[in-house]
């Protein structure tokens, strides 16, 4: 597969600016590594606030090199709702709920990371074989943002609270924010604030429904949602 | 002032000694700064000689039980924490002669050596804790193989070789290496990997004295006298020579003498001395502020050592990133 | 021009913002007078050419009102239903704040469906079906009991994930877009619809197959279904008739828009073979859990599952007939559907029960509704003379009319062991002996005109549609690729 004393030559270098950039992506991956083995559902939220704060910082990134003036904006406005709003409900919500340890993986720490790692490098190669070029952000980034987003799923299926399920979903949405500065950073303003509104729109309700839940059953955990099947 | 010129193989032996020689001076200073974390007053830095020193004085006591694999594996070690240096950019940052020897898999293989047969010196004695920590050793030994391997697939992706001295110089060449994530990447995951195999925490106490959670502490616990100050000897080069090659290969490749002259090469040893001190601190700054795994959550450390290492050659080999 | 579909946008909306505050009597009327326009204004569409208003953001054409006319139908309907089956009293459970939060979540809902056909573009597309997922969450719990709080973290949940996807396919067609049109572009559909055939096909490929994934999880296929009977069971009545009627097919709608592109981008087959794969998968799987139902609205929503996967094959048949057979039955199936959840939902007004076990004897028990529950299951089952038969019977003949004979017999087949399951439930529980102690009655003359109404639009469209509503399928499928 990978050569181990390669005749052809190296691969060209990226310059500094974008390497810069894809390292930024590259935490964007990590981070949501990071939520998936996390044990502590305060650390999970922690974490998608440092996400959600590379993220912008890729968003400031295009604005920047693409002179999208219209994109500071859009990242100032998700800075505080990915960063300051978001991530502040949700620990509200935790500390009403007096609950900080939630072990609810399904699978051992080490198995769900070697699956993440296998999602990822599935999506790294599907996305290597589109025909993608970008013109704001280096084109692996846009793999990155693929297996962020498959993480993201496995975030939401191997672990067993409303915390991490709900924060799968928002780091879900980071990964689809990533993939469209990548393809689609020209995006007219006011579906960005759509967008935008509508994440916003959806974290109340999935607040809303947290504290439902923890107000009937006294725990995070979705194990006891078992009553409906077949 | 006329400059002296050294012949390589006089570079490539200076790059041997100052492994050895310096080797237990820097372990020596890591735990003196360890020590002044921790509010304690701690071993003058030179005591690992006066240690050194003192064992090599004693009797050597042979359990009944152990062969002639006791007595050859610690020196076998010892032989190969001398090879390495050879192969790897210690104190230039121009290719020597023998430097073309081996790969970076070949350094690996050679290290792998010294500690397999440590492991099996230890295995010799029959005795229950050294068996346990070689047997330990060696199961995570080969947990963290892996990632090294991918590692060195990324430098191999980066230069088109596998050889440590070009790794250095690409990353010398320009910021855009250093920054290029695929890079970043496998620094981060060889740096876990040097956490690993120089017995540090999260994955053991290298201090420790309670032998159930020892992993390669635990090894030693047969030997004594010359035999033993060999294998504490070995220890302190391998974890200098780990340091060499996270430093000059990965994080730091400045400050490598650029000629042969012999004011260069000897400006290089304080310089490298200094580099090694400061990485040192870092490791002494991880192990006063997290506390050991389980033995069972080890694995989660290898994971993570093991997805750095592969996402580097995934960012690199997909996206040339 | 433009001002009805200004109407239909605005008009829902302040609805429910004034049921939030005002009476609750006027809340209700309201609600009943705004569905009744919608819908009129909808019908008023049937026969208009392509209409756009607000600078273009809202555009109808003969797809969008197809689908238009299936929400505000089932939207006018269900507010009569709503009345009869959401009462102050009773079991203490209807407050006045808890019929407040209802109306204007019901108004909020189908405002958000009728948004997503009247919207130009993929983009405002999918922020009007993300907003459809956050109200009907939000009210299948409004219930407060463990189940409705359980249906609807699974939703809420599932769904928005699904949506995730749906928003990677819109952005990534938009990457195909920008390849024609430059970095800045508002994806609005005439412009895609005419550059489609110079668009990166692989790109293409890829937003449809996401699409399909994401809106298709919200529509019900299997196998990203499984919110679906949960949500639907656990719902209040009403909810449930059009979760199942309107948000599915609205859903439908997200994913034909990216057919529409995607076969113009890169040919029909492609498309075909991705909805036929679905639609057969969900049209099994349907058929099987449908045989082993005891929760009567549980039931239903498997039904719903059947007749998506139905909507998905007939889709993949090239005939012009199958395609206009796919349209009636997302008409037919609003009708059907909504009608059986109004018979439900007065059952369990009833009995006070959804467990088929207990059920018994419903067409003694209630001398209307339940003769009309019978009567809308057998809709269901695509019996003549209601419109389901037609409908079905369009797309199978499309099936043959395009040699895909194997194909037509298993859907025949599938489509018969669901009949199974339905006709079970009526002749177990409604055709059989009434307990002792049931009073005979009707519990709601508003629940009995809502299904009235259903079974009327059921059996017309059956019977005979009128010539406008045919002329509209017939430019809808034309717009869909398949009349020329």
């Amino acid at each position: 597969m990978v050569p181990l004393l390669a005749a052809t030559a190296p691969p060209p270098v990226p310059s500094s600016f974008s390497g810069g950039a894809e390292a930024i992506a590259v935490l964007v991956l990590l981070s949501e590594f990071a939520m998936l083995r996390a044990p502590l559902s305060r650390s999970q939220v922690r974490l998608y606030a440092f996400q959600s704060l590379a993220v912008t910082a890729l968003a400031f990134f295009v604005a920047a090199t693409q002179h999208v003036p219209e994109l500071y904006a859009l990242a100032g406005f998700s800075f505080l709702l990915k960063v300051v709003f978001v991530p502040g409900i949700v620990l509200r919500l935790l500390k009403d709920a007096r609950v900080d340890l939630v072990a609810s993986n399904r699978l051992g720490v080490a198995t769900m990371v070697l699956l993440a790692i296998a999602l990822s490098a599935f999506a790294f190669f599907v996305v290597g074989r589109l025909p993608v070029r970008s013109h704001s952000l280096p084109t692996p980034a846009l793999g990155l943002a693929a297996a962020v987003i498959l993480v993201a799923f496995l975030l939401v299926m191997l672990r067993s609270d409303v915390v991490s399920q709900a924060v799968g979903f928002f780091s879900l949405e980071n990964g689809v924010s990533v993939a469209s500065l990548v393809v689609a950073a020209g995006l007219p303003l006011i579906v960005e604030v759509a967008f935008l509104f509508d994440l916003l729109v959806a974290v109340v309700v999935f607040g809303v429904l947290m504290r439902v839940h923890h107000g009937r059953t006294q725990s995070l955990s979705t194990d006891v949602l078992d009553r409906l099947k077949g | 002032m006329a400059a002296v010129d050294l012949a390589p193989a006089e570079i490539q032996a200076l790059q041997v000694l100052t492994i050895v020689v310096f080797a237990p001076f820097v372990s020596g200073g890591i735990s003196h700064l360890e020590a002044r974390l921790q509010g304690r007053r701690g071993p003058r830095i030179l005591q690992p000689y006066y240690d050194l020193a003192k064992l090599f004085r004693k009797e050597t006591l042979l359990p009944n039980d152990a062969g002639w694999v006791f007595v050859v594996g610690p020196v076998l070690a010892f032989v190969c924490y001398l090879v390495v240096p050879m192969l790897i950019p210690v104190l230039t940052d121009y290719p020597l002669p023998l430097g073309y020897m081996g790969d970076i898999l070949g350094g690996g293989f050679i290290l792998g050596l010294a500690g397999c047969s440590v492991a099996v010196a230890a295995a010799e004695t029959g005795g229950p804790y050294a068996q346990l920590g070689s047997s330990r050793a060696m199961t995570f030994g080969a947990l963290i193989e892996p990632s090294i391997l991918f590692v060195t697939f990324t430098v191999a992706l980066i230069t088109a070789t596998d050889l440590p001295y070009a790794e250095a110089a690409v990353a010398r060449a320009s910021l855009s290496q250093v920054v290029r994530p695929a890079h970043l990447l496998a620094a981060l995951a060889f740096f876990l990997v040097v956490l690993n195999d120089t017995g540090r925490i999260p994955v053991e106490t290298h201090s420790g004295t309670l032998e159930f959670g020892m992993i390669d502490e635990a090894r030693t616990l047969e030997h004594s006298g010359p035999l033993l100050a060999l294998l504490q000897w070995g220890s302190a080069m391998k974890q200098l020579i780990l340091y060499v090659i996270l430093l000059n290969v990965f994080v730091a490749p400045w400050g490598l003498a650029g000629t042969t002259s012999l004011g260069a090469v000897l400006l290089a040893i304080p310089v490298f001395l200094a580099k090694a001190f400061a990485v040192g601190a870092v490791f002494a700054v991880i192990d006063n502020s997290f506390s050991k795994l389980r033995l069972f959550k080890i694995t989660e450390f290898m994971a993570a050592a093991f997805l750095l290492a592969i996402l580097a050659v995934l960012v690199l080999y997909l996206g040339s990133g | 021009m433009g001002w009805d579909l200004l109407v239909i946008t605005i008009a829902p909306f302040v609805v429910s913002l004034v049921c939030w505050w005002a009476p609750v009597a006027l809340g209700r009327a309201l609600t009943l007078a705004s569905g009744l326009l919608s819908l009129g204004l909808a019908l008023g569409l049937v026969t208009a050419r392509t209409t756009t208003a607000a600078a273009g953001w809202l555009r109808v054409d003969a797809l969008s009102v197809v689908f238009l006319v299936a929400v505000t139908f089932l939207y006018a309907a269900t507010s009569i239903f709503a009345i009869g089956y959401v009462r102050p009293g009773g079991d203490g459970t209807v407050t006045t704040r808890y019929n407040r939060r209802f109306f204007a979540g019901l108004n909020l809902f189908a405002w958000a469906m009728a948004m997503a056909p009247l919207v130009n573009g993929l983009a405002l597309l999918w922020v009007a079906i993300e907003v459809t997922t956050v109200v009907s969450a939000l009210l299948v719990a409004i219930d407060g009991t463990d189940g409705a709080t359980e249906a609807a973290w699974k939703y809420v949940l599932i769904a928005s994930m699904g949506l995730g996807i749906a928003l990677l396919a819109t952005v990534v067609m938009y990457y195909a877009g920008s390849s024609v049109f430059g970095a800045v572009h508002e994806l609005f559909y005439p412009k895609l619809l005419g550059s489609a055939a110079r668009f990166p096909p692989e790109v293409v490929r890829l937003s449809f197959v996401l699409a399909v994934l994401g809106y298709g999880t919200k529509m019900g296929l299997v196998p990203v279904h499984t919110w679906l009977p949960d949500a639907h069971s656990e719902a209040p009545t009403p909810i449930s008739a059009l979760l199942s009627g309107s948000l599915l097919a609205v859903s439908f709608y997200a994913i034909l828009r990216f057919y529409q592109i995607a076969q113009r981008a890169i040919g029909p087959t492609f498309p075909r073979e991705v909805l036929l794969a679905f639609g057969l998968v969900s049209l099994a799987v349907a058929a099987l859990y449908l045989a082993r139902q005891r929760d009567m609205k549980r039931l239903l929503a498997y039904s719903s599952i059947e007749h998506m996967g139905i909507l998905a094959i007939g889709m993949s048949f090239s005939a012009p007939i199958a395609v206009v057979g796919v349209l009636l039955h997302v008409l037919a199936h609003a009708a059907a559907k909504g009608t059986a959840f109004f018979g439900a939902g007065s059952m369990l007004r009833k009995f006070g029960t959804k467990d088929m076990t207990r059920l018994k004897g419903g067409v003694g028990a209630l001398p209307f509704s339940g003769p009309m529950l019978v009567l809308a299951v057998l809709g269901l089952c695509a019996m003549p003379p209601f419109g389901m038969f037609r409908s079905e019977f369009l797309i199978v003949s499309g099936g043959l009319a395009d040699r895909h004979d194997a194909l037509v017999a298993v859907l025949v087949v599938l489509v018969l062991l669901a009949t199974l399951g339905l006709t079970w439930f009526s002749t177990q529980t409604m055709l059989s002996p009434t307990a002792e102690g049931v009073l005979r009655g009707e519990t709601s003359l508003w629940i009995v005109g809502s299904m009235v109404v259903g079974l009327v639009a059921l059996a017309v469209l059956g019977v005979h549609p009128p010539g406008q509503l045919s002329d509209l399928l017939r430019r809808a499928a034309h717009e869909l690729g398949s009349g020329a």
